[in-house]
């Protein structure tokens, strides 16, 4: 067991109730996919996993340890093990593609080292590397706001690939880019996932995505666990309690 | 915040205490904030408009028993006003019962508090029509400014000399205030130091100490520091210096908290330190801002070094000075021209560096 959140509790302070009692197990090497409607909790979700908001209450386990509560150097440890991939890529717009990259390793370089920016060439192999990994590594010297929105998703994957992650999030990785770079960059992660064993927990809105990389699915609904099973198994009337009634399919290809 | 795992969490309970202690300090916030508006109401009648426009008493009588009798009087009123929620300040802060009574003693009292307000500020500083157009007033500015613009050359050279130390002057303070600045304003920006209590407690007291010499005019440093060290462009050097740090390290600091926050949690989800967070994520979002506001700085210093000249901070206001007190106007035009030059030009260079950074 990779994973283990057992009932999930996150209150905001402006008193939203995003997560209500939440629990579910993750096994190694599976692509888990969270669906649900815009609001339902799914950021919130992942967010609470690597501890970047605070879980109200509830339990986090990560590799049999209890991560809900740890602090400090502890708490960057298990960061160090969980990459990210964000919706908005995130990427330090003015510096290189390669900085960008070497920043997943900062948790495990001295401070400093990284401050002077004078780097080993094993992390300079590493981080070509994990640029080719997502095919990029002609645009290295770039600098990241100059690539297009699909290159920058992959940098930022390649950035979460530099810190050897046991267990992948990823927030919309795709939901601000085109059916087309939408694809090939789904295939990056699925990629990741079968060829390195990353496991990946992702946050989808098009089903059809979610058909095609999901080995799991969980469906959340204002907080809740409302569906959790195989990809195949969403069939019109599941469809219709996940997004409501009035919601239809849409293809992506 | 470490929370017992086993202790029974209700998230309706969490959120009705919060709205709950939410009301009760706004009502506290509004009694204080009603007797405040009832006090100086009560001070600015008595005292602006009765005594000084209608009696126009030179002396206006003063007695401590007054004032706190009518402070007395204000509290009641101010408290007794909130605790029925129709007051301005229960509006202020939306504690206010929604009704007819509460929108018309509201309207009101703004206006009146506007209406004194502006009838003092005319009483205080005397506005006077007749004064400005008397044909006295008017030779005699009609003598400075035929003098001032024919400006007298012969003392080019010396001006030229106290110019020079205005900018260097101007150029040495910002130039140091950039390393205090730049550690200041860290621990100034919200956004980083917002996380525990002592980083926050740190933040706080920084920031009341910044806002104290920030409103310290530099003018006024100018004169503290001519008699630390003695007048000259040492004392105007230091007032500059501590003034740009106070008002620097309070745009560095605005503009750290406007950053984007993503890269920052993309880069602490990584596992990197504090340290690191700051160097790798916050401080390639502010070089560029930071380049500008310093270079802007240095702008803003060249003209306020000619005003410090003027209480002994060096250079040429220093000069300016010298020569108004000797109603030399004919040389003071040629220092007005040469620094109205002098700004003009800075103002100019500013900009294009600026326009040039982005
Ligand atoms: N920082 C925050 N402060 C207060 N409330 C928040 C915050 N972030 C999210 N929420 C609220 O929590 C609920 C869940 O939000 P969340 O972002 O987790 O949803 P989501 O499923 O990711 O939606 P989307 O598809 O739009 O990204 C929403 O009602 C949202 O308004
Ligand atoms: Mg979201």
């Amino acid at each position: 067991m990779l994973l283990k959140v057992q009932n999930l509790h996150k209150i905001y302070k402006s008193g939203t109730h995003a997560l209500k009692g939440v629990s579910f197990e993750v096994e190694e090497g599976e692509f888990l996919v969270v669906i649900g409607l815009s609001g339902s909790g799914k950021s919130t979700l992942l967010r609470c996993i690597n501890r970047l908001i605070e879980p109200t209450s509830g339990i986090i386990e990560f590799q049999g340890k209890d991560i809900t509560h740890i602090k400090g150097e502890e708490l960057r440890q298990s960061k160090m093990q969980i990459g990210m991939v964000f919706q908005q890529f995130n990427l330090i717009k003015r510096k290189s593609v390669l900085s960008n990259v070497i920043n997943g390793k900062l948790g495990s370089l001295g401070t400093f080292e990284s401050i002077l920016e004078k780097y080993s060439d094993k992390v300079y192999e590493e981080a070509y590397k994990c640029l080719d990994t997502v095919g990029i590594t002609d645009k290295a010297k770039i600098r990241a706001d100059s690539l297009s929105g699909g290159q920058q998703q992959r940098v930022a994957i390649a950035r979460s690939l530099m810190q050897n992650p046991k267990l992948l999030l990823a927030d919309e990785p795709v939901a601000s880019l085109d059916p087309a770079t939408s694809n090939s960059v789904m295939q990056y992660f699925e990629k990741i996932n079968k060829e390195l064993g990353t496991t990946v927990i992702c946050n989808l809105h098009f089903l059809s995505l979610v058909r095609r990389y999901a080995s799991r699915v969980i469906a959340l609904r204002a907080g809740e666990i409302i569906y959790e099973g195989a990809p195949r198994d969403i069939d019109e009337n599941w469809f219709k309690t996940i997004y409501g009634e009035e919601a239809e399919e849409v293809e992506i290809r | 915040m470490i929370k017992e795992p086993a202790m029974e969490i209700h998230p309706q309970n969490i959120i009705e205490e919060n709205k709950k202690r939410e009301h009760k300090y706004n009502l506290y916030k509004a009694i204080l904030l009603d007797i405040f508006f009832v006090f100086y109401s009560i001070l600015v009648v008595q005292r602006a408009i009765y005594y000084k426009f209608f009696l126009d008493l030179r002396e206006l009588p003063f007695s401590w028993g007054e004032i706190i009798i009518l402070f007395i009087i204000s509290i009641v009123i101010g408290t007794s006003w909130a605790i029925s929620r129709t007051s301005l300040s229960c509006k202020l802060f939306g504690i206010a019962k929604e009704n007819k009574t509460t929108k018309w003693t509201v309207e009101i009292f703004a206006w009146f508090l506007f209406d004194i307000t502006f009838i003092a500020g005319w009483v205080v500083t005397k506005i006077s029509i007749v004064g400005l157009f008397s044909t006295e007033g008017l030779q005699g500015a009609e003598r400075l400014f035929s003098a001032l613009f024919h400006p007298q050359f012969g003392i080019f050279d010396d001006a030229l000399f106290a110019m020079i130390e205005t900018i260097y002057i101007a150029l040495i303070a910002t130039l140091i205030s950039i390393p205090p600045t730049l550690l200041i304003s860290f621990f100034t920006a919200r956004n980083l130091m917002k996380e525990n209590k002592i980083s926050f407690a740190v933040y706080y007291i920084l920031r009341i100490i910044l806002n104290f010499v920030r409103s310290i005019e530099p003018l006024i440093w100018a004169i503290i520091f001519s008699v630390w060290v003695g007048i000259g462009p040492f004392a105007g050097m230091i007032a500059l210096l501590v003034h740009s740090i106070a008002s620097n390290a309070k745009l560095y600091s605005e503009s750290i908290e406007s950053i984007e926050e993503g890269p920052v949690e993309a880069i602490s989800a990584t596992g990197a330190n504090k340290v690191q967070i700051v160097w790798h994520a916050v401080v390639p979002q502010i070089v560029l801002p930071f380049l500008s506001f310093t270079i802007y700085r240095w702008d803003i210093n060249v003209r306020m070094a000619t005003i410090i000249g003027l209480v002994g901070g060096g250079g040429i206001g220093t000069m300016l000075m010298q020569y108004q007190g000797l109603a030399r106007w004919r040389e003071v035009g040629l220092i007005v021209l040469m620094i109205a030059f002098v700004v003009w030009v800075m103002d100019y260079i500013s900009a294009k560096i600026r326009e040039a950074i982005y």
